[in-house]
């Protein structure tokens, strides 16, 4: 059991592992790019500006990096030129789409492009040559070292000698018409510097083995992950995780009191309704159920607000949200009045398809045992039925519902994005809807990853719980 | 007792009866559930409705004439017409309607005279016409597809109240409803119940009732693609899995495994929203994407049992290949639980696709029922939260209730 437990702790890392992948890999792959939707609306003059803001925003959450895998040191000098001749339109015959593809290459390579637009410096055309220069100096830009995290005073150190160097090249704009001399002048500047720092640019072996995996997104990602940093979100500029934790509580109070609510009632009914098989009762109890069962959540949170809060015909609850927004002072008591009284609404809803199959599992589990031979044994030595029924058929019956909770958790969860957005409770549900519609890639990670990680718990508790409740099991 | 000059159909014809096959026993077990047998009339109802909206609900006249332009029937014209009918699935349930009306007869008397026939004859002769039949639905449907027709978009009842008033003399007949499904109104906004609008209309002045009529077009076609999607990929990621065993086993569970962490929902939304114009085809692929991995279990599991079975040995030993065995041997005899989780899948399918078109994820441009359902949500129109509720809880509830027949006639332990 102990090794078993272990076994199934130990998988939970490679999973995770790989959910994060997956995750990853779709929320990278998928078409719109978060910043592109609130560029290119203003006009003309500030395209220069928006331009300069979408680079460094790329940066700072790595956007600009391949997302898996990188080869971008295997870039060749012809590559380099095609991309400069496309991005500038040098032959004429560029699409718009290509130029802005071009230009998007030639932005995310930065550091990689240097030592291939160094000799595109002498290039016999002079167009080549100026767009080379110009693009060598945001290509040269080194990035700035994370100052979030270990030997601050350090980083910051190494920051303003990056700062340095990189404000040296800033000046070497290629502006109008140069004469040879100014031409030469500059190439030249570049070559003395480039001797200087040729190390930040070339690549040895091992460096392009570790550039391979780890100057990557993905890599970057999970490097900040390891310290439970999940970026910054993109909306509101605040670390993603502390909104989340913080939304956490909402969704899980929500959660944890539907399951408990729905074990709790759903048991007694199934087990009643088990006993009394065939009556007009048993069938009146299925009825409803079944009805519960197939009426979707969204539907019943819309009706009973309707009903129920908005004073046609009644006004007995609040319109949503968690608790009440007020500045005034509250008791422990009084704050768990109000939240109780708006949590009424959305976890009547919440609870009514799960109590739904749970009671009709548990319903069939006692169905199933009452039948056993050791019931009848039960009987037969003369036991009363309460504890025939107690004691050997629900203990029994139950078995088979309690593996239903590791299936239930992650839909649960994932549930309460509609609880939240119709009743407005600030949880995850409603955090992860929000991040979507404003294409905030680091909160919808977060949330994914988050409920995936609690989902993953919930599954493991009740595959453990299993094998401890039913002795027949054995993992040894 | 052998007459050696009896050839052998003949014999099988003397036969008294018949042994049934497994189909005709599930089938008779299905029929004995009054209450499962209901369900699947009604939700035939459903996809005739669904199929026959246009005849319940449009705002073209099945005759249109006027002194200047003659007769016409712009009902008929525009039952392809791209312009009026934005998305596909309208278009395959107007070829259905096209096609199979007529067919319809016929096609009955068919199927009575082939009853008479021996099984086997009767079962290839019926196989054959299914076959025609869905291929002519397929050559209409790209001939359809193929030549997309350019006609202005007309609203009927206006142009005629027009002419009326113009003094000309105009004859139309229209369809019960004659509204289309996503004309907007000013004139019209938020009517209540009466005769000439049975369910009101919306907060745009559309006809709820014809908006709810093309809502199920959406949702059936939703839920049955979408299942068939997933179920076909699952069963191929599951038969390769409980086949082949060993280490591609152990790498399909772990995907499943990953799959099945991540709460569905969000991913669904998640990946929705990156779809700029979201179509019900990428709803479907969607949906698709997250749930194949319960018939991929299920198969696995009927595969890992059947794989050293006596009649795979005997398969393996008379030389079939690899894929025949998977395919046409194994595969047949493991799709009964598949049947029963493809029966509820559609039901959450289609609880999947409203959900989604509830948050604003859907497709916008369809009147789904959920989408329906949000605008009663946000303007707190009484049928327009009604209405659509109960349509999807009808039709998620029949479907349940056959998935539970089905479920029961395939249990052995259930039979009398």
């Amino acid at each position: 059991m102990l090794q078993y437990t272990i076994k199934r702790l130990l998988l939970t890392i490679p999973t995770f592992l790989f959910i994060s992948l997956l995750l990853f890999l779709v929320l990278n792959i998928a078409p719109g790019r978060p910043g592109a939707a609130n560029s290119g609306q203003q006009g003309e003059s500030t395209q220069q500006e928006q331009k300069e803001s979408f680079r460094i925003f790329k940066e700072q959450f790595n956007l600009d990096k391949p997302i898996l895998l990188n080869m971008r040191f295997n870039d060749t000098q012809e590559e380099v030129r095609e991309w400069l001749v496309a991005a500038y339109n040098l032959e004429g015959n560029a699409t718009a789409a290509e130029r802005i593809a071009a230009q998007e290459t030639l932005d995310d390579h930065g550091n990689y492009l240097v030592r291939h637009l160094l000799p595109l410096l002498a290039d016999p055309d002079i167009e080549v040559r100026k767009v080379a220069n110009n693009v060598l100096i945001p290509a040269s830009q080194l990035r700035f070292v994370s100052e979030r995290r270990g030997d601050i005073d350090a980083a910051r150190k190494q920051n303003r000698e990056i700062s340095k160097r990189n404000q040296r090249v800033k000046g070497w704009v290629w502006d109008g018409d140069l004469s040879e001399a100014e031409q030469a002048a500059l190439a030249a500047g570049w070559k003395d510097w480039y001797a200087e720092n040729q190390a930040d640019y070339t690549w040895t072996t091992t460096e392009k083995a570790e550039a391979f995996f780890f100057d990557t997104r993905f890599a970057k990602y999970w490097s900040n992950l390891v310290h439970l940093d999940f970026g910054i979100s993109t909306a509101d500029r605040r670390p993603v995780f502390e909104t989340v934790l913080s939304k956490l509580k909402y969704s899980l109070s929500l959660t944890f009191i539907s399951v408990i609510l729905a074990y709790t009632i759903a048991v007694p009914i199934g087990v009643f309704s088990a006993i009394r098989q065939g009556t007009r009762l048993d069938s009146a109890v299925t009825v409803v159920l079944f009805v519960m069962y197939s009426l979707p959540t969204f539907f019943t949170g819309t009706v009973l607000l309707r009903l129920l809060t908005e004073g046609e015909p009644v006004s007995w609850f609040p319109t949503g949200n968690f608790q009440t927004m007020t500045s005034d002072p509250m008791t422990t008591w009084e704050l768990l009045k109000d939240i109780v009284w708006h949590l009424v609404l959305p976890i009547a809803t919440y609870t009514s398809v799960s109590l739904a199959a749970l009671s009709r599992y548990a319903r069939a589990g006692v169905i199933e045992v009452i039948r056993a031979d050791y019931i009848r044994t039960a009987r037969a030595k003369g036991l009363p039925e309460p504890v025939v029924i107690l004691k050997h058929a629900v203990r029994n019956g139950m078995i088979p519902i309690l593996t239903l909770l590791g299936g239930l958790l992650p839909s649960l969860v994932a549930g309460s994005v509609i609880i939240e957005v119709v009743f407005n409770i600030p949880g995850m549900g409603q955090y992860i809807y929000d991040a979507i519609n404003l294409r905030d890639y680091n909160a919808v990670m977060a949330v994914l990853l988050t409920s995936s990680m609690l989902a993953l718990l919930g599954i493991l508790i009740s595959d453990l719980s299993y094998a401890f409740v039913d002795p027949r099991i054995s993992f040894d | 007792m052998t007459n050696p000059n009896q050839t052998a159909p003949a014999a099988e014809g003397a036969a008294p009866a018949e042994d049934p096959t497994y189909g005709d026993i599930v089938w008779g077990q299905f029929a004995k559930r009054k209450l499962a047998i209901g369900s699947l009339w009604g939700l035939i109802s459903l996809l005739l409705l669904a199929t026959y909206a246009p005849v319940l609900a449009s705002n073209k006249p099945f005759l249109w004439h006027t002194a200047s332009e003659g007769w016409s029937s712009p009902w008929l014209s525009s039952l392809f017409d791209r312009n009026f009918y934005e998305n596909s699935v309208d278009i395959f349930f107007n070829v259905a309607l096209v096609v199979f009306t007529p067919a319809l007869l016929p096609l009955a008397w068919w199927w009575k005279k082939t009853a008479s026939l021996k099984r086997r004859v009767r079962a290839h002769k019926r196989t054959r016409s299914i076959q025609a039949t869905i291929a002519l639905f397929v050559v209409v449907f790209s001939l359809v597809q193929a030549f997309p027709q350019q006609s202005p978009k007309t609203v009927y009842p206006d142009i005629e109240t027009r002419l009326v008033e113009q003094g000309e003399d105009v004859t139309a007949v229209y369809p019960v409803l004659k509204y289309s499904f996503r004309k907007i109104s000013l004139t019209e906004v938020r009517a209540p119940i009466s005769l000439k609008h049975p369910l009101g209309t919306d907060n745009a002045g559309r006809d709820v009732l014809t908006r709810l009529l093309y809502g199920t077009r959406i949702s059936l076609t939703v839920g049955v693609f979408a299942v068939a999607l997933y179920v076909t990929f699952g069963t191929i990621i599951g038969a390769i899995a409980g086949f082949y065993g060993g280490r591609v086993d152990i790498a399909i569970q772990r995907v499943i495994e990953v799959v099945i962490c991540i709460p569905s929902l969000f991913l669904i939304l998640t990946v929705a929203s990156f779809i700029t114009e979201r179509s019900i085809f990428h709803i479907m692929v969607i949906i698709a994407g997250v749930a194949w991995t319960s018939p991929a279990r299920l198969v696995r599991a009927e595969f890992l049992r059947m794989r050293n079975l006596d009649f795979v040995s005997a398969a393996r030993a008379i030389g079939q290949s690899e894929l025949r065995i998977i395919f046409n041997e194994i595969l047949p005899n493991a799709l009964a639980p598949v049947l029963v989780a493809a029966t509820f899948g559609v039901a959450r399918a289609i609880l999947i696709e409203s959900s989604m078109s509830f948050l604003g994820l859907g497709d916008i441009t369809v009147p789904s029922w959920g989408q329906i359902l949000n605008t009663g949500r946000t303007t707190g129109i009484w049928t327009l939260i009604l209405a659509p509720g109960f349509a999807i809880f009808l039709t998620v509830s029949l479907l349940n209730l056959v998935g539970e027949g089905v479920r029961d006639a395939l249990d052995p332990k259930l039979r009398k």
